[in-house]
């Protein structure tokens, strides 16, 4: 590892300062856990990373906001979001999620910022995000902006964010009553490994039709993002296994999955149709036996 | 019967008072709780120098060029070595337990991506990481192979150019100089007259299976530091399974009498047969003596998938048999990858090749074992020495057989198993053997008579079974010496490294069972070949068996030593006494502390009582032309597994639900102990059948790092995962005592692969058993095949 500066400023202004919009080795490192691994494998070289550890009381936290959603700090940690009785309450598929992502030592560090900003799509919370309509907030030079998380992801390892931009908070509205959700994770290996394919499912359903449906798929894609056809194909329909394996066919159909050590791309759209219908059945199970 | 998931439980009740035969608890367990546990990894010297090795970047090449200059360039680096500096001081620097074909740091050629073919000293061990990507190396490609079996036609890429055996075993000498071939080694065994077995067989089955490579994965990566012990001698600090071998080896490269060189070791962080003979011992010794400055050399996690794996391995099996359940007779040929050296691998395809055709008495045997060259990273001794990959498929086969033959796989199993004085395919009679008793507890733990559920929906529930068998690595030697000290306490030194699986414990109470002190009050002092007496190497489940014969015999002399002095003392026989609660007792009454002994014949709380054990079991060296030997092995390692499991049909997905092995350990010195060996083996080989696996591509590493390349973690682990005894007592053992380290490794993936085939009547013929590799068979099977890929 080549020597970089390490600069730990005490504030969100001095942070955004010491990021630069020209040189990609600058970078902001939160709980370091998937940069480290870059860093150590050489795949990134920083000449300087801009810690946030110091930034902590400002962007750290969770807090519900006027519109009865929820305001998660960007340097709130993966286990503090995994223990927090609020996000549980309001948004039981991500504690749910959060018990297996990765591993205990991973969540103690690893902050909702990072996840998000790192663009890795075998990241399990943003589908699930995507399909709560979440947005984050991002913060440069040039000032605040809004990004909802489905615009964030660009392609593989690629975000919309600016070299010198950090997101400093993420937006959770409040969700309807009753509302079904469901994150469908696969590994095909261990249990902590990467998933081969995640997907989320959120959809309304009103006197037996769906009114409204999103659909996420992530890992087996370049990135995580939302499946038009599957949702079409659900959207005033009725939640039956039949409309439910139609809209995971049309998810298989148009992912374009790509070949990795976590399975071949043929696979991939095996397991994506497999996943999407599985995860709309347990969303809609899990309303019936009104744990949702 | 102890369940998997609990860490340490309370000590068991004892089975019967003595000091064998009990399950002491870790004699190291509160300092490896408490991290006072001493690993090498932690050495640290004054003035020590980091190594970073630079490593090629292709498989097969001739170097043309090694630029080191802007690494000199970098502030803070110390010297750039590369073979031919090596070579100044080694003339030449080959090494290998059975072919002097490696070398220190790559000369002339590369045979492998990841091959050391320089070395960066420097104080600070990043600006050796950051000097190390600045060595330029020109290459010209050559043409590489990597298929074992494709390595072994003729035509092939060539790996070496001429084969170099070591003169240590005399039978490689025939190889010697050959040049041509890819081929290190074939090994046969010929038993009956296989032609007319098979014309005699009412039907013959024929399969090949697979298994890809796989790594050790030990938590603490192979690391080595030596310094100047004065001008002319080195002391090696290393975490090495081996150190008398390295001591002789490095001996021998240098050229110096072995007085000159000590090899120390410590507390390992696993081994599994990694880190066995020269491993980073050879480069450090080199660069040590070369800057005649202390050096410390330690791979990251990434760099052990570029040091030494497990072989892949081809294995046909051709077997005969007649319509009700009898084998009459059985073909077996395995191809070993054995990558670019041999270290080894050739010893490997001769050991598992031995036994590669069963545990089952068969007239008419032939096998062939071939270990090959390839341009792949070294495979050496992983856990069970290639037999893992034999059980896979031989008991894979023995499934299909039986259940083509509608009989069931157990009783199948119980019609062909080998008896207590039959022959091996190798001609010795098997003795202290009992295999009836494996099944039996295999059919009571796996409630084989009740009726099973399959289930139905998307998930289907299968089991299987298999047996399998080793012979023990031969022959070895072990010497142990036990030391009184003045004050009665007792030291044992001896060169078996406690690596994890239990041995200074067991060593402890060999020694303690003997001279009638508790395990507990024992110091075992660790491998110093200063210090601690020659042992062949911690391996092959052997330890118990030879150490602790040699650890008794050398109880026994002190003891014979320790009542001489008392009966002077006491004026009274020998016979009239024995050693028993930390004292000698005469049958009269009188008692006489250890101390008191000492004191008595010193005058002081002084001297010494060393008590000297050796080992050697017989052995009678296998006929070159048919494998046969009346004494191939000191003793039979027996096991078997048996498995449950659910398949997502979906997804391809394998959940393991209860996992069971079964082991031979003889009467078991340390029962705790040898039931978590069994899990621990068990779960090891899980991790094998179920997703670890190398991928290459190029001979390149696609996911050589943990990231990457998974092992199982505590939510992968089957529920019911548990070891089962079975003690057959050994009349030459320790106490009755086998070893039993790699049993548990034997069965697992046939038992799994078994279950497989019990819940979607698919069979799998290569390993790893990957959802995607099972769901395309499943679908293959459906006349639904998944899409190639796009």
């Amino acid at each position: 590892m080549r020597s970089f500066d390490l600069v730990e400023p005490a504030t969100l202004d001095e942070a955004v300062a010491l990021l630069d919009s020209q040189d990609k080795s600058v970078r902001a490192i939160a709980g370091g856990t998937a940069l480290m691994l870059m860093m150590k494998t050489r795949l990134f070289q920083p000449t300087r990373l801009v810690s946030l550890r110091r930034v902590n009381g400002e962007l750290r936290g969770i807090r519900m906001n006027g519109d009865g959603g929820l305001r998660i700090g960007a340097m709130t940690s993966l286990a503090e979001l995994e223990y927090s009785p609020m996000l549980a309450s309001a948004y039981p598929v991500m504690s749910q999620a959060l018990r297996t992502l990765s591993n205990i030592r991973i969540r103690n560090v690893a902050t909702l910022g990072g996840h998000l900003a790192h663009g890795d799509p075998h990241m399990d919370l943003p589908p699930i995000l995507i399909t709560l309509d979440a947005k984050v907030s991002a913060a440069s030079k040039r000032g605040q902006r809004w990004i909802g998380v489905s615009d964030l992801f660009a392609g593989y390892y690629q975000t919309s964010l600016a070299t010198d931009e950090l997101i400093t908070a993420v937006h959770v509205p409040s969700q309807p009553l009753g509302v079904c959700c469901w994150y469908e994770k696969f590994t095909a290996r261990s249990a902590d490994d990467w998933p081969t394919v995640g997907a989320a499912v959120w959809y309304s359903v009103h006197s037996n039709v769906i009114t409204e449906a999103r659909v996420a798929v992530s890992a087996a894609t370049d990135r995580p993002m939302r499946i038009a056809a599957a949702e079409a194909a659900l959207t005033n329909a009725p939640p039956t296994a039949q409309v439910f394996s139609k809209a995971a066919d049309a998810a298989a159909d148009e992912v374009q999955p790509i070949s990795d050590l976590h399975g071949s791309a043929s696979y991939k759209r095996e397991m994506v149709r497999v996943h999407v219908r599985r995860a709309l059945e347990r969303a809609l199970n899990l309303r019936s036996n009104g744990a949702g | 019967m102890s369940s998997g998931k609990v860490i340490e439980p309370p000590p068991e009740t004892k089975r019967k008072p003595g000091q064998v035969k009990r399950s002491v608890r870790r004699l190291e367990s509160k300092a490896k709780v408490d991290g006072s546990a001493e690993y090498i990894h932690n050495l640290s010297l004054p003035g020590m120098l980091y190594g970073k090795i630079a490593r090629s970047s292709i498989p097969h090449g001739k170097i043309r060029s090694i630029d080191a200059a802007a690494a000199l360039a970098l502030e803070g680096v110390h010297a750039v070595i590369t073979g031919e500096d090596v070579r100044r001081l080694i003339p030449d620097p080959y090494y290998g337990p059975a072919f002097h074909d490696q070398p220190i740091l790559a000369l002339e050629k590369v045979r492998y991506v990841g091959e050391p073919v320089a070395v960066v000293l420097a104080l600070d061990p990043h600006v050796a990481e950051e000097a190390a990507d600045l060595i330029a190396v020109e290459y010209d490609p050559l043409e590489p192979v990597f298929d074992e079996v494709a390595a072994a036609k003729a035509g092939a890429p060539i790996v070496h150019d001429i084969l170099k055996p070591a003169a240590t075993f005399p039978d490689l000498k025939h190889l010697e100089g050959q040049s041509g071939t890819n081929v290190a080694l074939s090994s046969r065994v010929r038993r009956g007259d296989l032609e007319r077995g098979f014309q005699e067989s009412d039907q013959i089955f024929e399969h090949t299976f697979r298994n890809g490579k796989v790594i050790h994965a030990a938590l603490e990566p192979y690391v080595t530091v030596a310094e100047m012990a004065g001008p002319d001698a080195l002391t090696i600090h290393t975490a090495s399974q081996s150190p008398s071998f390295v001591r002789s080896e490095v001996s021998r490269l240098l050229g110096w009498p072995e007085n000159r060189v000590r090899v120390r070791t410590a507390f390992l962080g696993g081994g599994f047969g990694g880190k066995l003979y020269i491993k980073l011992e050879a480069l450090v010794a080199a660069c040590t003596l070369l800057v005649r400055k202390p050096v410390r050399i330690a791979l990251t996690m990434e760099e052990q998938f570029y040091t030494i794996t497990k072989h892949g391995a081809t294995v046909r099996v051709k077997t005969g048999v007649k319509n009700d359940g009898r084998i009459l007779a059985r073909e077996v040929e395995t191809w070993w990858n054995g990558g670019a050296y041999a270290d080894i691998g050739p010893r490997v395809a001769q050991k598992s090749g031995l036994t590669s055709s069963g545990p089952y008495d068969i007239e008419n045997i032939g096998i062939d074992s071939h270990a090959i060259y390839t341009n792949e990273p070294p495979a050496g001794a992983l856990r069970g020495f290639g037999v893992s990959q034999v059980v896979w498929a031989y008991e894979s086969q023995t499934d299909i057989i039986a259940r083509a033959l509608r009989i069931d796989p157990l009783e199948f199993r119980r019609r062909n198993i080998l008896r207590e004085g039959r022959p091996h395919a190798t001609g010795m009679l098997m003795s202290d053997i009992d295999i009836d008793a494996i099944l039996d507890r295999l059919a009571e733990r796996m409630d084989w008579d009740r009726p099973f559920d399959h289930g139905s929906g998307p998930i289907r529930r299968g089991r299987g079974i298999a047996i399998g068998m080793k012979a023990c690595v031969a022959p070895t030697t072990s010497v142990a010496m036990v030391n009184i000290y003045g004050d009665g306490s007792c030291g044992i030194c001896c060169s078996t490294v406690d690596m994890g699986q239990g041995s200074d414990t067991a060593m402890a109470q060999i020694a303690a069972e003997i001279l009638g002190l508790s395990a507990e009050s024992i110091r075992v002092i660790h491998p110093d070949t200063d210090v601690t007496p020659y042992d062949m190497a911690t391996l092959g489940s052997r330890s118990t068996y030879h150490m602790g014969n040699a650890v008794r015999r050398a109880a026994e002399d002190a003891r014979t030593q320790l009542l001489r002095m008392a009966a002077t003392a006491l004026k009274t026989d020998m016979e009239e006494l024995e050693c028993r609660d930390g004292a000698v007792i005469a049958r009269s009454g009188a008692r006489m502390t250890i101390r008191d002994v000492m004191v008595a014949r010193f005058a002081m709380q002084a001297g010494n009582i060393i008590g000297v054990g050796s080992f050697i079991p017989p052995y009678e060296k296998p006929d070159h032309d048919t494998g046969q030997s009346r004494q191939i092995t000191p003793f039979w390692m027996l096991g078997g597994a048996g498995a449950e499991i659910e398949v997502d049909t979906e997804t391809g997905r394998i959940r393991v639900t209860k996992l069971v092995n079964v082991g031979d350990a003889g009467s078991a010195i340390n029962p705790e102990i040898v039931e978590r060996q069994l899990i621990g083996a068990g779960t090891m080989q899980f991790g094998f059948t179920v997703f670890e696996e190398m991928i290459f591509s190029e001979g390149q590493v696609l996911n050589a790092s943990f990231a990457d390349y998974k092992i199982p973690g505590m939510l992968d682990l089957p529920h019911d995962l548990t070891g089962e005894l079975v003690e057959v007592p050994h009349q030459h053992g320790p106490f009755g005592a086998k070893g039993i380290g790699e049993t548990g490794m034997f069965c697992v993936s046939p038992a799994i692969g078994n279950a497989l085939y019990d819940a979607i009547e698919v069979r799998v013929t290569e390993m790893p058993l990957t959802p995607e590799r099972v769901l395309r068979a499943l679908r293959e099977a459906k006349d639904q095949p998944l899409g190639s890929d796009e």
